[in-house]
């Protein structure tokens, strides 16, 4: 049904994807790295997707790094406060690596600090492969098309994110506006209160004329009229779609394994429980 | 084509009806232009014709819509979407994709039109609305009269023959505004459209029009017809109802031309043996009702100013002097640094260091509060500085960090409350006030403190001729009195009218800086900064003399016109490019 010539040009990068195919394709090893309790895996599947970034991301190493930096903060955070905090008995059975003050910091703790901060680093590598890579129209797009989730709902949401820019815009125009009068350096939570409120309605009678318009622009070109409607660009599953989300688990699967055959993949969690 | 009778909407909430019992028809092919006070219900009827009333807003209505003989009640979504379509005026409010194509495919996907059909009409759509080469561009990279042409594209592309243009140009820049109205233009060429249209800029598009419908309170229509008849016989009507009309039938009426001219073309033909030009001296001296500038300490004084936005930059080496008790209009296109220059001085962006004099004090060594107490910023929509409940809370709250009495603050509130027209509103909430009662109270609590220099942005954005009207008499009062006025703004009327100084931008620089007439002499140099002279200039140059406003070709008997004046205007750019 859809004409050839319409589609969009083949390329081997990750936005050329289905969106569905990119969440597909990351969500076993994002379950898997949930339930490892040691380093290696965390280590290898962000490592499987960064290199999977780089190579057919056409992300750019400065982007990727720049979007790492706050998650590799986090990460860096978990190994140094997860000691401080840690129940005790949990760790006690092993060596004391140092005493900071009065508290000893036991091997343990530290290893759980860094156990945790991988886990969430490689969770959130591998949610990159979709987030950098997709337009959020594209997404409701797939939502609607594939996931069968009714279009006005996938509409409503596009529009949703086109007004997200403008009203952050206004938002900005607003303060600065009351800032001129004076208004906003009020103090404590009564004042920030105020403020909050004084900017909230401005905003709020513009979002709902915004919201007003674009519904009438939207039924004045026929939304809605009939139950289906036709795609111009059609999001598909095609080939390389299928072609990724098997090369995907396949490197995962055989990632796992490799660590399990190396005796490092440690115990899993739910294992731990038996 | 079109059919309405006896057509009254309420909107619900609201005791009076928006429209009460309009009849109007439009033939296939015609091309009307409906005006009228704000408030009297013109985009209502927009909406109606649409169908948007009653099928997407939920009001009180009664009467009939008949579009091509389908009665707009029963029709379903995609009959009448296939018939009519609506321009609005918010280009951004519009649009639904982020991209142009997708845009445009937006209206056939809903109407189930097969995608190799949508592509073919997008072509042809574009092209009609003259952007063939944008088809892959995001919307956010285009200009604002680029957007207005590509939601008309939108429509072509869904074959509407009826096209309603509520307000198009209203958020454009003057180079937008031209683009818009060439596009109203090639339409009516094509002659397959029925066309009606809400605007207020009418000297530009007086040549497109055949017919004029001026609606009173309530839709009542009170003048119908062919626009020389309207113009000409219910012109006392249209000026006690505050509707915009042609400058040029302004004029005409002043000058007692008969027929009233329309356009530019009958103006220039009608006016000459009449309208007198300006004597040559004249051109030097600053329009004839603003005092001239005193040349004490510089209100205002910008010393080789950058200014960057990331990696953006918006002003370039900006020097400028705005002396004590000027009058100054900063003009050029979008994106030209005007709104950047002005949040410079008034302190909403911080310059560098030494670049910015405010009162001869460095901008950056005041605290804010002490800034705000020299420049008063008023911004293009009142409804961002309104911080209180009540009309008069908005008053005194400009008043609480200055040393007064409960006593005398009152009495300084009653006084504001009556000079600008609001002591009956004084209890009411300043977001139920009409758009022009907005304005002059955001003017109102600006004004509170007493700076000496006011910033205004758009100060005219939106409002009906009257109340345009009004705030301009009451700039000029305010400059009268002494203060320095600086205005942002792409109203070259407004320029024409009030300002005795125009720094005209472009890209970040300052491309002149001198007297109003000078600017308005040079054409090319405002060619140059994207931007056009106001109907009235056109057409005094047009005619081979210089003029900004109506009173200049009033200024005295006819005389022949000046074969000076081409050497002279040579003479003032050679001054000017110093």
């Amino acid at each position: 049904m859809v004409n050839s010539a319409l589609r969009i040009p083949i390329s081997l990068s990750l936005s050329s994807l289905n969106p569905l195919t990119k969440i597909v394709a990351v969500l076993p090893a994002m379950l898997f790295v949930a339930l490892t309790t040691d380093v290696s895996a965390p280590l290898a599947l962000s490592t499987l997707a960064l290199a999977v970034l780089l190579v057919f991301g056409q992300v750019g190493v400065a982007r990727l790094a720049k979007a790492l930096v706050p998650i590799a903060a986090i990460a860096l955070g978990f190994l140094i406060f997860y000691p401080l905090i840690v129940r005790r008995e949990l760790v006690a059975h092993t060596p004391v690596c140092f005493v900071l003050g009065a508290l000893p910091i036991h091997e343990g703790a530290l290893w759980l600090g860094l156990t945790a901060g991988l886990r969430i680093f490689a969770f959130v590598s591998l949610t990159m492969i979709f987030n950098l890579t997709t337009e959020a129209h594209d997404f409701a797009r797939a939502l609607v098309q594939q996931a069968h989730v009714p279009y006005r709902a996938g509409y409503a949401a596009m529009t949703a994110l086109r007004f997200a820019p403008l009203l952050r815009y206004e938002l900005t125009v607003i303060r600065a506006a009351q800032r001129v009068r004076g208004f906003g350096e009020q103090k404590g939570l009564h004042g920030r209160l105020e403020v909050l409120w004084r900017t909230a309605i401005p905003l709020l009678a513009s979002a709902i004329r915004r919201a007003e318009r674009a519904a009438l622009a939207m039924d004045g070109r026929a939304f809605g009229a009939y139950p289906t409607r036709t795609d111009l660009r059609r999001m598909r599953f095609a080939r390389r779609d299928v072609a990724f989300v098997i090369a995907f688990w396949l490197a995962t699967s055989v990632l796992i394994f490799a660590l399990w055959q190396l005796g490092w993949l440690g115990p899993l969690a739910f294992v731990q429980r038996v | 084509m079109i059919h309405i009778e006896d057509l009254t909407v309420r909107y619900l909430g609201r005791r009076q009806p928006a429209l009460a019992h309009v009849n109007l028809s439009v033939r296939q092919g015609e091309t009307v232009l409906l005006l009228g006070p704000s408030g009297c219900g013109k985009s209502t009827l927009a909406l109606c014709l649409s169908g948007l009333i009653p099928n997407s807003l939920e009001v009180d209505f009664s009467g009939r819509v008949l579009v091509e003989g389908i009665d707009t009640r029963q029709a379903d979504r995609a009959a009448l979407a296939q018939r009519v379509g609506v321009v609005f005026q918010d280009p951004d409010a519009q649009f639904v994709m982020l991209d142009v194509e997708s845009e445009l495919a937006f209206g056939l996907e809903n109407l189930c039109v097969p995608p190799a059909e949508i592509d073919l009409r997008i072509q042809s759509a574009l092209s009609m609305a003259g952007m063939p080469d944008r088809r892959h561009d995001k919307v956010w990279q285009l200009s604002g009269g680029q957007k207005q042409r590509v939601a008309l594209a939108a429509l072509l592309a869904m074959r509407q023959r009826i096209i309603v243009f509520d307000e198009p140009t209203a958020n454009l820049d003057p180079a937008g505004v031209c683009e818009v109205f060439a596009a109203i233009a090639d339409l009516k060429r094509s002659g397959q459209h029925t066309l009606v249209l809400i605007e207020h800029r009418l000297d530009e598009l007086m040549d497109v029009v055949d017919r004029v419908v001026v609606m009173a309170e309530q839709g009542r229509i009170v003048a119908d017809g062919d626009p020389h008849e309207v113009f000409d016989q219910h012109f006392e009507v249209l000026q006690q109802l505050g509707v915009w009309v042609p400058q040029v039938s302004a004029l005409g009426h002043r000058l007692r031309v008969r027929p009233t001219p329309v356009t530019l073309a009958e103006a220039r033909e009608r006016l000459p043996g009449r309208a007198a030009s300006v004597k040559t001296a004249d051109l030097f001296s600053p329009a004839s009702n603003n005092a001239p500038p005193s040349t004490h300490q510089p209100a205002i004084c910008v010393r080789h100013l950058s200014f960057h936005y990331g990696a953006r930059l918006a002003l370039d080496e900006v020097d400028l002097t705005v002396p004590r008790h000027d009058f100054v209009a900063i003009v050029g296109a979008n994106g030209a640094g005007k709104t950047t220059l002005a949040g410079c001085i008034a302190g909403l962006l911080t310059p560098p260091a030494g670049s910015v004099f405010v009162d001869g004090r460095d901008v950056t060594t005041l605290s804010p509060q002490a800034l705000a107490r020299h420049v008063g910023f008023v911004f293009q929509n009142p409804e961002h500085q309104f911080v209180a409940d009540t009309v008069a809370d908005e008053l005194r709250f400009s008043l609480r960090r200055v040393n007064l009495s409960p006593t005398q603050v009152e009495q300084r509130v009653e006084e504001m409350l009556a000079r600008f027209r609001l002591t009956q509103y004084a209890a009411a909430n300043p977001f139920t006030l009409s758009h022009g009662e907005k304005r002059r109270l955001s003017v109102a609590t600006t004004l509170m403190m007493g700076q000496e220099i006011l910033i205004l942005d758009e100060p005219t954005f939106g409002q009906d001729q009257h109340t345009a009207g009004e705030l301009m008499a009451l700039l000029r009062t305010l400059h009268r009195e002494g203060r320095t006025v600086l205005i942002i703004t792409h109203d070259m009327t407004l320029v024409a009218e009030c300002a005795c100084t125009v720094v005209v931008m472009s890209a970040g620089r300052v491309l002149f800086h001198g007297p109003t007439r000078l600017a308005f002499a040079q054409p090319d140099l405002l060619a140059e900064a994207r931007l056009d002279l106001p109907p009235l200039a056109r057409l005094a140059h047009q005619l081979g003399f210089t003029a900004l406003t109506a009173d200049d070709f009033n200024l005295a008997a006819p005389v022949p016109q000046l074969p000076l004046l081409a050497g002279a205007s040579d003479q003032f750019s050679a001054q000017a490019s110093r």
